[in-house]
């Protein structure tokens, strides 16, 4: 379990890092947390010519608010996101994820354009990313641009980004007034990879739902929103029947695979029992019943 | 610090190999690296079964950094192949070469090594070797391996069926009657021990001297040694084999491995150290797995459920090899050796086969054998109890052995001295509060969940002496250990034993021990162990004997070296013997005011000689001694969970655990314990998370821990320990051993207690682990969830 040998660069911008990458193109491997590429290294899955290490690149590490939104750096840490009390108040569903994504220790070397440039099925991220229709912006040799999630992760860790292209930036809309957020999940371990992930956000409009979203991993070949199922909910409401029609058909609408740890129709059921979980507590919040307990 | 006698032996001492282990300063394998290191990678088998065409390793001979390629057929002249000897009768001997040449038996079979200069440029070259197979049909499940027309894992044994073992106690023709009959088919799958440090070792080899020392991450020193000098054709006493500090064993680390073997060749060939440091890959794929076993097993009780007859037929998949030394009969047959556990069987019949599959060895794995055993023994007095309406604590009460029973002697053949069956099965019910807990149970059941009490009792034979072979028919002589007691000229104390420890936390078990017989304080006692060169003859730890034979050991030659001083220092002070007393490392005259005299002015006059002591007697302060219990001695437990399962997620998540244990006489109980928690964790992981799986073509699928899942913190109960201490009365100094305890009850009482959380909606598991996929498959199956619409 030693890399095969590479060429080793550490840019200290995001401009160098783009220089580089556009004179080795697709030989170079970006290297953000590596929690996932120095493993794929080491067991010699990847062999790429030369890494391009991100973690000098310090413009790239950086949590903002504008108007409505948050943007963060690509290189900003799953911790920094674990600990900042503006993602604790702006994006709550997005640090309620990060407490599911793997343990301490590699939360405070994992990045979050790192997990969603790698585009795991059962990452938390993208999940996130997908429910909440974040933008992504891209930079390569023709510029920046702005992929909305729902174009950016096209399959099983495939993205939009093309050769030469880098993960910047993720933008994502801050949490709106009378909504409730929750994110499920369900991994064999603490820490573990989920076996399936929801996540969930309600905006309530009196007792009628304005907007819902959904979205689950580890529940297909990439991170999935479950139109389907915040159709029910913003039509019929938020009542318990409602609800469970709504997870009900959100299991119809993932598609899973086996794999060791969990069958197809064990997934399925998952999406069920978690969907109704996380609709129950973001609606619990959205109606200002507070922290709901989270249970795991 | 000391218990209230003053004695240290049952003092909750902190371990003194901590400070080392905690602030980095162990010497593991891979910290130590002497100038001129070369590195080796083992090139793997890609195929379950295939035949070697042709290997090319031109183009990895010419890669950078690399000093040698050697393959399996250039290593036979080299090392000799490793063939595990058993006296039972129709066993099949299946050879086990350094690297095999050939053929290859499983994924993850060496079949040739690089040494380079470093362990990247060694796994650069093995990328470039070439090797042509001929694939071969793969048998990879035991059952199907007994068919006649089965592809053979070793044609020159001429069936994959290497030795079957038959018991038979009372009558079968025609079968006890008894009021009901309980027949089930228990899985036990495989397992790895995942030792924090894997496998690894290094050879030196001095052609001045011709001495070859090997140094190794093993349980077992003295065993290594022993292989190295049969298998590379040298005298053993130019063979010296180290194992410093070792990172956790649970016996998979007590087989002599192939790579030991390659390594030492490698090293005497190329006349340069040599290093191999298995990674965590090396380490899934080969590192000797545990049980793996089908169980199908019949308990025949009447209405008060009285035992009238016990049946097993166990087929125990061993995968490629028969283990060396052990052989492949130490797991399966010790299933059925203590099937009947702790209880009154009168009747017992038993057959274990122990079949070869193309699969990575089974070997001894902490509990050997038991907690198949209990696992499926406990299995089935829980369905009994459910079936006769008995609540399964007094099913059991009714059928230990009782105290005026002691010695026992079960149906195949292991005696049990006096232990604390049935205190160890109310000590946990009054720890748990049993009435109160089954109360509690009811209480939630009530509320919709799924809540579950399990038991899981047991009894195990520790720190075995001669009469009992460490695996059923091995030729190897174990049984017996040595303790070497030296007092230094400054009255300071090394003792030295074969036994060897991996994390135990002997060098201070061993010290107190020590340290009460010399009447010297703990920090003037330095343990030593783990270096064929300076340590007795031992075969070292493994089947929790370590306390009983280590410490029995030090008693025996403690004795004599207080004897001694006592005859010395009588001299000295111009009194007798018995008008002595000590403590504290010094002696003094009872009631003779200011009469006292130090060890290390004893010491110095031992060393002195014939001037400064008794006439005739002999100069010096050491004393080496041998120590055989013969039969050994009963470990009994009983282990007890309230778990409850999500019946969404089909999660379980383990509310309460007690285990209360006999070890007889506790030397720490911090130790003690820890043992009991860490063997508990390996049994959860077993019960709910470990399993080793191979497709078809025998591929392994779960090779790193991202899918070998091993529980952590937060997977683990807090466990609630209790300690009977009934003192063996069979072992020096009372001790029972405890290392492997903690494994052996816990699948019995986690899968009796999810029986028990399901019972209501009438499932009955028989397989382990209960993974969340296994509760949904059954739950779906019975029906409960209308599938992909949730609950029903």
């Amino acid at each position: 379990m030693k890399p095969p040998p590479f060429d080793y660069y550490a840019p200290a911008s995001a401009a160098e890092a783009l220089e580089l990458l556009g004179r080795y193109g697709a030989d170079a491997r970006l290297l953000a947390g590596g929690q996932s590429l120095v493993p794929l290294l080491n067991f010699r899955l990847s062999a790429p010519a030369v890494i391009i290490d991100l973690n000098r690149a310090t413009d790239l590490a950086y949590i903002k608010e504008e108007t409505g939104r948050v943007r963060l750096g690509a290189m900003t840490r799953q911790r920094a996101i674990e600990f900042s009390p503006l993602v604790k108040s702006r994006l709550p569903l997005l640090a309620e994820a990060t407490r599911w994504v793997g343990h301490l220790p590699t939360r405070t070397r994992g990045t979050v354009g790192g997990s969603l440039a790698h585009s795991d099925p059962a990452a938390e991220y993208p999940a996130v990313a997908t429910a909440l229709d974040a933008e992504l912006v891209v930079r390569g040799p023709a510029g920046e641009r702005v992929v909305p999630a729902a174009e950016f992760f096209l399959g099983l860790m495939t993205t939009a980004l093309q050769p030469g292209e880098m993960l910047v930036e993720v933008r994502l809309p801050a949490l709106a007034s009378n909504s409730g957020w929750a994110f499920e999940e369900f991994s064999r371990r603490h820490g573990d990879f989920a076996i399936v992930g929801i996540a969930a956000m309600v905006t309530t409009e009196r007792d009628r739902c304005r907007s819902a979203r959904l979205a689950a991993c580890g529940a297909g070949p990439v991170a999935v929103r479950l139109r389907g199922a915040e159709e029910i909910l913003e039509q019929g409401g938020l009542g318990d029947l409602n609800i469970n029609a709504a997870a009900a058909r959100a299991a119809e609408l993932v598609d899973p695979s086996a794999d060791l740890h969990a069958s197809v129709e064990y997934r399925r059921h998952l999406v069920h029992v978690l969907t109704r979980r996380a609709l129950k507590r973001a609606l619990e919040r959205a109606r200002g019943g507070g922290a709901a307990p989270l249970r795991s | 610090m000391a218990t209230g006698d003053g004695k240290l032996v049952g003092a909750r001492m902190r371990r003194v190999e901590d400070r080392r282990f905690l602030t980095g300063r162990g010497t593991y394998v891979a910290d130590y690296l002497p100038a001129r290191t070369l590195h080796a990678a083992f090139l793997r088998a890609e195929h379950a079964h295939a035949k070697i065409l042709a290997i090319d390793a031109a183009a990895a001979r010419a890669s950078a950094g690399v000093v040698a390629v050697v393959t399996g057929a250039e290593m036979a002249p080299l090392a000799r192949a490793m063939v595990a000897a058993s006296t039972m009768p129709g066993y099949k001997v299946t050879p086990i070469p350094a690297l095999a040449a050939g053929i290859v038996r499983y994924v993850g079979e060496a079949l040739a090594a690089v040494v380079a200069e470093s362990r990247y440029l060694a796994e650069d070259a093995l990328e470039r070797i070439g090797v042509e197979y001929e694939p071969l049909e793969a048998v990879t499940d035991a059952s199907a391996a007994l068919a006649a027309d089965a592809p053979l894992v070793h044609e020159e044994a001429g069936s994959n069926l290497l030795v079957t073992r038959e018991f038979a106690c009372g009558s079968f023709d025609p079968p006890p009657p008894a009021d009901l009959v309980i027949k089930e088919r228990f899985r036990f799958h495989r397992h790895a021990a995942i030792a924090i440090e894997p496998r690894g070792c290094l050879a030196e080899y001095n052609p001045g001297s011709g001495e070859l020392t090997l140094h190794s991450s093993t349980q077992c020193p003295g065993l290594v040694r022993s292989a190295l000098a049969l298998h590379l054709d040298l005298p053993e006493h130019l063979v010296r084999v180290v194992a410093a500090d070792v990172g956790g064993g649970f016996g998979a680390k007590s087989s002599t491995y192939p790579e030991e073997v390659a390594v030492a060749a490698l090293a005497r060939m190329l006349e340069r150290p040599v290093r191999w440091v298995s990674d965590r890959r090396e380490d899934l794929l080969t590192t000797s797995q545990g049980w793996d076993e089908i169980i199908d097993a019949e308990l025949r009780v009447n209405h008060d459920g009285t035992i009238v007859a016990l049946s097993a037929d166990v087929i125990g998949d061993i995968g490629a090899y028969s283990v060396y030394p052990w052989t492949a009969v130490i797991e399966p047959i010790q299933v059925v050796s203590f099937m009947p556990g702790p209880y009154r069987v009168p009747n017992y019949r038993a057959r274990a086969r122990a079949v070869a599959t193309n699969k990575a060895p089974t070997g001894p794995y902490r509990g050997v054998g038991r907690p198949p055993a209990a696992f499926a023994m406990e299995g089935l007095i829980d369905r009994a109890a459910r079936r006769l309406g008995i609540d399964p604590v007094e099913l059991r009460m009714r059928n230990f052995v009782r105290a005026e029973e002691f010695p026992y002697k079960t149906a195949t053949g292991i005696v049990w001295d006096r232990a604390g069956f049935i205190e160890c099965m109310k000590k946990t019910c009054e720890a748990l509060d049993y009435p109160a807990a089954r109360a509690e149970q009811e209480r939630m059941r009530a509320a919709g969940r799924l809540i579950g009490i399990g038991f899981g009792s047991y009894a195990e034979l520790t720190g075995i002496g001669s009469a009992t072979p460490a695996a059923p028919g091995m030729r190897v002589p174990a049984g017996t250990e040595a303790a070497t007691i030296r007092v230094d000229p400054s009255g300071t104390v090394s003792a030295i034993f074969g036994v060897a420890s991996h994390g135990q936390g002997l060098e201070t078990a061993l010290g107190q021990v020590v340290a009460d017989e010399l009447e010297v304080p703990l920090e003037d006692v330095r343990v030593r162990f783990g270096d064929t060169a300076f340590t007795p003859y031992g075969t070292g730890s493994y089947a929790s004997r370590g306390a009983v034979l280590g410490g029995g050991a030090a008693i025996l030659a403690g004795r004599v070296i207080r004897d001694k001083t006592r005859r010395i220092a009588a001299h000295l002070l111009e009194t007798e013997p018995a008008a002595l007393e000590a403590g504290g490392g010094e002696l003094w005259v009872r009631g003779g005011a200011g009469r006292r005299i130090k060890l290390r002015d004893i010491a110095q006059a031992a060393y002195a000689g014939a001037k400064r002591l008794p006439r005739g007697m002999e100069p010096g302060l050491e004393a080496t001694v041998f120590y055989d219990p013969y039969y050994g001695t009963a470990t009994p437990a009983t282990h007890a969970v309230m778990l409850e399962v999500d019946r969404e997620t089909c999660a379980v998540r383990i509310l309460r655990y007690v285990v209360a244990d006999d070890c007889g006489r506790v030397i720490n109980p911090l130790i003690v314990d820890g043992q009991i928690e860490g063997g508990v964790a390996q049994g959860v992981g077993g019960a709910l998370l470990e399993e080793i799986r191979y497709d078809e073509a025998g591929q392994l699928l779960t090779g790193s821990l991202m899918d070998y899942l091993v529980p952590g913190a937060p997977e683990l109960p807090n466990v609630e320990t209790h300690h009977l201490e009934a003192e063996s009365q069979v072992t020096l100094g009372g001790f029972r051993g405890a290392g492997e305890s903690g494994t052996i009850g816990a699948p019995a009482a986690i899968a009796n207690g999810i029986a028990d959380a399901l019972a209501p909606l009438g499932l009955e598991p028989a397989e382990l682990p209960l993974t969340p996929e296994r509760i949904f498959q059954l739950c779906a199956r019975s029906g409960v969830y209308r599938l992909a619409t949730g609950l029903a």
